[in-house]
C-alpha cells in the first residue's frame, strides 16, 4: 500500500499527472477516488474489494474527467485489457495516461466486501484470469500474490445454458431481459462503450426501440453484445451495475467464445495486436457467404 | 382511522388467496435469484416479510410502469386515428410495501396533479391499496428516512401498516381503504391489540443515527449556491448511468417515444428516463445545457432538495438509500447531504 501511495505522491508532486484515479474506503466499501493533491495520496488503498474497472474513467465521453488533465489510473490486469482496447481503437494515446499496475490475486464480487477471497466470494471473472501482473502498466506495485481461488459460477452457468435446448435458452433470456428498465447503466459503466452517440439513442431512423419492453430490450442487449464482441475485456462491470440483476456478462462471454473459436482471438493487453473488428484478413472463414 | 387487528402469518397467506380469488393483483416482496423484488404473487407463502428487508427496486413500477402506451395510432389515408388505452386498472393490493416506498407515491401525487392531471397515474393509484410493513430499524447505514420527515413506521401513502409482533403482525388501518380491508376480512384477524410503542421508537432512533438533516436549511443553501465549489468535483466517480433513478421511489421523469409497428400502425409510449443521461437535455441543435456529469448530478440534488420543495413544499426523497446501494461508482447521497448540512451548520 505504501508503494502505491508513495508513487501517487511522487506523480502528483512532480507534476507528471494532475490526478490519480484509484480506490478509497467509502461509506459502502471500496470505491473510486480522484486524488489531486500529493498530501491526499494516503487515501489510496488496494485490496480484493477493488472490484471496479477504473479504465472506464478514461472513456472519452467524460469531459469533466478529461478537464482535470493528465491522469494516472490504478489498473489490475483485467482493467489493463480495457485500456489496451481504448489504445487499440485510438480512443487514448499512450502518453495521455500513466497506468499504475497493481499485482492482483483476484477480487471479490462486491466492493462492499468482505475482503476475504475464497471460492464463495471471488468474482466469477477471476476464475478464468491467469494474469497476475498488468504488463501494459508503466509502474507495477504491490506484493506478489497467488492465483485466486477458482470459482466458476459464470462458466458453470454458461455450461448449463449450453446444455439446454434452444427454446429453453430463449425462455431464460426472455425472463432475464424482461426486467431491464433501460437505465443504460451497462453502457455507461463500460470502458469500451465510447460512442459519442450510441446506436440506441438514434431516433431517425430508430434502429433499436428505446422502450423497456422485451422486444426493445432484446434488440439492445444483443446489439451491445455484438458491438463488444472481440473488444469486451469481460470486466463484468455491466453485470455489477445492473439494478435489475441481469447477468449481462454472460452475453459478452458467449460472444468472446465465438470470437475465439472463429478468429482465434482473445482480448489481451497488448494494444499492438489487432482485433478482428477493424481487421480485414483474406483468410477469414466466410463459409456463411454462399 | 384506528382499527388495529392482529393477523397470523398463516392468515396473511389466506388473505392473499382471498384477494387473488376476488380478482385482485397482489404485489409483495419475494426473494428470487436477482434479490428481493416486488412481484405479483398468487401464493401467500412466497411473500417475504423481513422487518429490515428492502427490495432492490422501489414500488413505483406498480403505479408507473417502466414503459406504457399513451396512445396507438393508425394512418388512414391522409388522416391519423388515435386510440388511447382504456383507463381501466386492475384492483391491486400491495402487501409488505416499505413505508418509504408508499410515501414516495404520495409525494409524487403532487407533480402528477400539477399542470396536467396524469390519469394513468391516478387511475392506478385509486386502484391500489397499500399495506406497508413497518421496519424494525435501518436496512443498513444508507437508510435515512427520518432525516427527510419520514420514519420506519411512517404511514404516509399507506392504507394500512403491518407492525410485527410475536407470531404475526398487527395491522393498523390508516385510510378508508385500509379500514375496508380489515373489516371485509374480519374473520382472518384476531382481537384488537397494540404494537409495542417502545420498539417502534427504538427503530426510529436507529435510523436517525445514520443521518440528521434540516431539509429547509438544505433547501435554502441550495437555493443560494447553484454555483459553488462543492459541485465542481461532485460527480467525478459518477458514471451518469441512471441506475439511481431506476431504483428511486421518487424519480419520475419520462421520455415519450413513437414506435411504428408497420407503415400504418404504431404506439406512442412513455418510458422511464433520467436526468443523469447526457441525452436528457440534449437540444436538437447539438447544444447541451447540462454538458457534463458534475452539472447533471447537481440537478439530481437540486430537484430533490430545492426545486420540488420550493414548488410543492415537500422533499423529493424518502431516504430509502437505494441510490447509494446501487451506485456502481460509490456516489453516496447521505454523504453529500451531510456535506451540505455541514455548510449550513447545525445537524448532520
Amino acid at each position: 500500500m505504501n508503494e502505491l501511495r508513495d508513487l501517487a505522491r511522487r506523480l502528483l508532486g512532480d507534476g507528471t499527472v494532475k490526478a490519480v484515479v484509484g480506490y478509497e474506503e467509502g461509506p459502502r466499501g471500496v470505491r473510486p477516488v480522484f486524488v489531486t493533491r500529493p498530501e491526499d495520496a494516503d487515501q489510496l488503498i488496494f485490496d480484493p474489494r477493488a472490484v471496479q474497472n477504473l479504465v472506464t474513467f478514461l472513456n472519452p465521453r467524460r469531459p469533466h474527467v478529461k478537464r482535470l488533465g493528465k491522469l494516472a489510473v490504478v489498473v489490475k490486469a483485467c482493467d489493463a485489457r480495457a485500456a489496451a482496447g481504448l489504445l487499440r481503437e485510438s480512443q487514448l494515446r499512450r502518453d495521455e495516461v500513466v497506468l499504475i499496475g497493481v499485482r492482483c490475486g483476484g477480487v471479490v464480487q462486491s466492493p462492499e466486501g468482505p475482503a476475504t477471497l475464497n471460492e464463495e466470494t471471488v468474482a466469477p471473472r477471476c476464475g478464468t484470469c491467469a494474469q497476475r501482473v498488468p504488463t501494459l502498466a508503466d509502474h507495477v506495485v504491490g506484493p506478489e500474490l497467488p492465483a485466486p481461488p477458482v470459482q466458476s459460477s459464470e462458466d458453470e452457468m454458461m455450461a448449463r445454458l449450453d446444455g439446454r435446448p434452444h427454446a429453453e435458452r430463449w425462455d431464460f433470456w426472455m425472463a432475464e431481459l424482461e426486467r431491464c428498465v433501460r437505465c443504460n447503466a451497462c453502457r455507461e459503466v463500460c470502458p469500451l462503450c465510447f460512442c459519442e452517440r450510441c446506436v440506441q439513442d438514434k431516433s431517425e431512423p430508430q434502429w433499436i426501440e428505446s422502450s423497456p419492453h422485451v422486444r426493445g430490450n432484446l434488440a439492445w442487449h444483443l446489439t451491445r453484445a455484438l458491438h463488444l464482441a472481440g473488444r469486451c475485456s469481460t470486466c463484468g462491470e455491466c453485470t455489477r451495475a445492473c439494478p435489475a440483476g441481469i447477468p449481462l456478462n454472460l452475453l459478452n462471454r458467449q460472444a468472446a467464445r465465438t470470437v475465439a473459436a472463429r478468429f482465434g482471438y482473445v482480448v489481451g493487453d497488448d494494444p499492438g495486436v489487432a482485433a478482428p473488428v477493424g481487421t480485414f484478413r483474406q483468410d477469414d472463414a466466410e463459409e456463411f457467404i454462399r | 382511522m384506528s382499527t388495529t387487528a392482529p393477523i397470523t402469518k398463516a392468515n396473511l397467506a389466506n388473505l392473499v388467496a382471498r384477494l387473488v380469488a376476488g380478482g385482485a393483483r397482489v404485489v409483495a416482496p419475494v426473494r428470487k435469484t436477482d434479490g428481493l423484488r416486488y412481484r405479483e404473487v398468487t401464493d401467500g407463502a412466497e411473500i417475504v416479510l423481513e422487518p429490515r428487508g428492502l427490495p432492490d427496486m422501489s414500488l413505483k413500477a406498480v403505479v408507473f410502469p417502466p414503459t406504457e402506451p399513451l396512445t396507438s395510432y393508425e394512418r388512414k389515408g391522409r388522416d391519423v386515428a388515435l386510440t388511447a388505452p382504456p383507463l381501466i386498472f386492475q384492483p391491486t393490493v400491495v402487501l409488505g410495501s416499505r413505508p418509504c416506498d408508499a410515501a414516495g407515491l404520495e409525494i409524487l401525487d403532487r407533480v402528477m396533479n400539477w399542470d396536467l392531471r396524469d390519469e394513468l397515474w391516478f387511475g392506478r393509484r385509486r386502484a391500489t391499496t397499500i399495506v406497508s410493513l413497518a421496519c424494525a430499524g435501518p436496512a443498513d447505514r444508507s437508510c435515512f428516512c427520518t432525516a427527510v420527515g419520514l420514519a420506519p413506521d411512517a404511514t404516509r401513502g399507506s392504507d394500512a401498516l403491518l407492525v410485527p409482533v410475536n407470531g404475526g403482525f398487527v395491522l393498523e388501518a390508516v385510510t378508508d381503504a385500509g379500514e375496508a380491508l380489515v373489516k371485509g376480512n374480519h374473520d382472518l384477524f384476531g382481537v384488537p391489540a397494540q404494537a409495542d410503542a417502545e420498539v417502534r421508537q427504538q427503530a426510529r432512533q436507529a435510523v436517525a443515527a445514520n443521518l440528521s438533516l434540516d431539509p429547509p436549511a438544505v433547501q435554502a443553501w441550495l437555493s443560494a449556491h447553484f454555483e459553488d465549489p462543492l459541485w465542481d468535483p461532485i460527480a467525478l466517480r459518477c458514471h451518469g448511468c441512471g441506475a439511481c433513478a431506476s431504483v428511486c421511489p421518487t424519480c419520475h421523469c419520462f421520455d415519450v417515444v413513437d414506435e411504428p409497428e408497420d407503415l400504418a400502425h404504431g404506439t406512442r409510449r412513455r418510458n422511464w428516463d433520467t436526468c443523469q443521461a447526457a441525452k436528457f437535455t440534449l437540444h436538437a441543435s447539438g447544444h447541451n445545457p447540462r454538458a457534463d456529469q458534475n452539472v447533471r448530478f447537481r440537478q439530481r440534488v437540486m430537484h430533490k432538495f430545492e426545486i420540488y420543495p420550493e414548488r410543492f413544499g415537500q422533499v423529493l426523497c424518502t431516504g430509502c438509500g437505494r441510490c447509494s446501494r446501487t451506485c456502481p461508482g460509490g456516489q453516496d447521497l447521505p454523504e453529500i447531504l451531510a456535506a451540505i448540512q455541514a455548510r449550513v451548520g447545525g445537524a448532520a
